[in-house]
């Protein structure tokens, strides 16, 4: 008779009942599976031996713990409302943004702020300047004419019916990313930024300086999307594995140019200098998407997709990455629960597919 | 709004699965214990149990695949923080220092340091052996870990044999450089 295999020598160590009478009859006669057996066991007892930990545990004491972090995570922050919900364009474009980071608000809820787009570049702040940051329809009237409406479709084909975009195709999935992909979409949001002087001056507590000739004249056009996103889901909540994009985000103006009215609102008192310095900078550059990142609770480096200058970014100590790539129009992710290097590795395999 | 969290009892927000107490009070022990296998210490280990229940809180897992689902949750999240290095060393002295092993396999203990590099080499199995082994050991059946990780029941044991046969390797290779 043919001797059992390994498996279920292991569960006979542990549930017999759960093996079959002829296996289990096998064993008893057989020398050979007796011995497979023995070293079975003497590994199952030296690695339960290993990973054996006594965990001596308060339920009541982690109920509360968990009760308070519930109620914590449903209060309304203490700081200004700007990240609760999609209310700006500029939020609006960091809403698709995040949808590119789907559910990993770890990550995608540091980010925000975007004005251009040809490439991604960091800018790390203290998370006392971050707070401090003002949102822009304080800063003038913000007219919100389309919003992203983000929204989990049946497939492929609807996800790229409803955004017109070609869809990721990742053939080698990293290890421990299973199955098919789900996936996720948002429109194009649109929103017209005007700037009130008086409003500004209201919210900061303070004059402004004067601004640009037209300035108050002008309306801003800001736009992004629609993005398309496949979510390999994962166990632990956060997504296993994401690659999306989004159509970058674009500003126009009927009046002063974009870049003026970026300086010059990033020139304000409400913004700490060091960072308006470094805005201003990036602007010389002709085209980056300047990305605020929480100090310390993310690293990034800067690296390449391809020939598309790349941003790499790694929250959880590591165990959280998403590399943004810029090109041909398109602000690209691949995200997930994996190392940078698994992420950067998706990043370049990855095809887009119509 | 007020109304609804008294009636929850202990301040549980609305927009939370109401058998969520149940389910914890019944699953918290094993699941803190599931992460305590992967990082060796109990003070991080109730930080991903906290994680695992916190997300299931929001989901709609039926109360059946609860176990499963938050040991499998669990399991890969306490993996992510072995992988990350995440884990604080002087955690990994405080915990070792509980570590409590049967007397009647004191001569199989392995020593804090070994206890490390099982743990690290855990942390490079392949993740559905890892997460089946310590399911395994954490006591979950073999049908309660199939269903977790969606495998054969039949399956189960080869999983589980081949990760420890890693595992023992690594102790082994270990043993023998000294």
């Amino acid at each position: 008779m043919r001797h059992p295999g390994d498996g279920v020598l292991r569960r006979l160590l542990d549930e017999p009942d759960g093996v079959a009478d002829v296996d289990r009859l096998h064993v008893e006669d057989c020398a050979e599976c007796g011995s497979r057996m023995a070293s079975s066991g003497a590994d199952a007892l030296l690695i339960g031996s290993a990973l054996d930990f006594g965990t001596d545990v308060d339920v009541d004491a982690g109920w509360q713990r968990l009760t308070g972090s519930l109620a914590a995570a449903e209060a309304p922050r203490p700081v200004r409302p700007r990240r609760r919900s999609v209310r700006t364009p500029f939020v609006a474009v960091v809403g698709v943004v995040a949808l590119l980071g789907g559910a990993s608000a770890a990550a995608a809820g540091n980010w925000f702020q975007i004005f251009r787009t040809e490439q991604v570049t960091p800018i790390t702040i203290p998370q006392a300047d971050l707070v401090q940051l003002p949102e822009l329809e304080e800063f003038g009237a913000m007219r919100v004419e389309s919003r992203p409406k983000i929204r989990d479709v049946g497939d492929v084909r609807e996800a790229r019916e409803a955004t017109g975009l070609a869809s990721p195709r990742v053939t080698n999935l990293p290890t421990g990313v299973t199955g098919r992909p789900h996936f996720l979409v948002g429109d194009r949001v649109l929103g017209v930024f005007q700037f009130d002087r008086a409003k500004a001056e209201k919210a900061l507590g303070r004059p402004v300086p004067e601004p640009p000739a037209g300035l108050t004249a002008t309306e801003f056009r800001l736009t992004a999307g629609p993005g398309l996103v496949a979510v390999w889901p994962g166990n632990s909540g956060m997504p296993a594995l994401m690659v999306g994009r989004v159509v970058a985000p674009k500003a126009f103006s009927n009046g002063v140019p974009f870049e003026t009215a970026r300086d010059y609102l990033l020139s304000l008192p409400g913004l700490p200098e060091s960072v308006a310095g470094q805005l201003k900078a990036f602007a010389k550059d002709g085209g980056t998407l300047p990305l605020i990142v929480e100090e310390g609770s993310e690293t990034s480096f800067t690296t390449k997709v391809g020939k598309a200058p790349a941003t790499v970014l790694s929250a959880e100590g590591g165990a959280l990455s998403v590399v943004f790539w810029v090109q041909d129009g398109f602000i690209n992710v691949a995200g997930g629960s994996l190392s940078t290097d698994e992420v950067l590795r998706v990043a370049k395999e990855t095809r887009w597919a119509q | 709004m007020k109304q609804l969290l008294k009636e929850r009892g202990d301040a549980v927000p609305a927009s939370v699965r109401s058998d969520l107490e149940h389910i914890f009070r019944a699953a918290y022990p094993k699941v803190v214990g599931v992460a305590a296998r992967v990082l060796g210490s109990r003070d991080e280990a109730e930080d991903v149990a906290q994680e695992a229940f916190l997300a299931f809180g929001r989901t709609d897992v039926p109360a059946g695949e609860a176990l499963g689902w938050l040991c499998v949750a669990a399991a890969h999240t306490a993996l992510n923080h072995l992988r990350s290095g995440r884990r604080r060393v002087s955690r990994e002295e405080a915990a070792s220092d509980r570590l409590t092993v049967a007397p009647d396999v004191a001569d199989t203990v392995v020593a804090k340091e070994e206890h490390q590099r099982v743990r690290a080499a855990l942390s490079r199995l392949p993740r559905k052996q890892a997460v089946a082994l310590v399911l395994r050991h954490s006591g979950l059946s073999y049908a309660e870990v199939a269903a977790a990780l969606d495998l054969s029941p039949g399956s189960v044991g080869t999983t589980v044999r081949r990760a420890e046969s890693a595992l023992r390797e690594e102790l082994n290779r270990h043993a023998s450089s000294r």
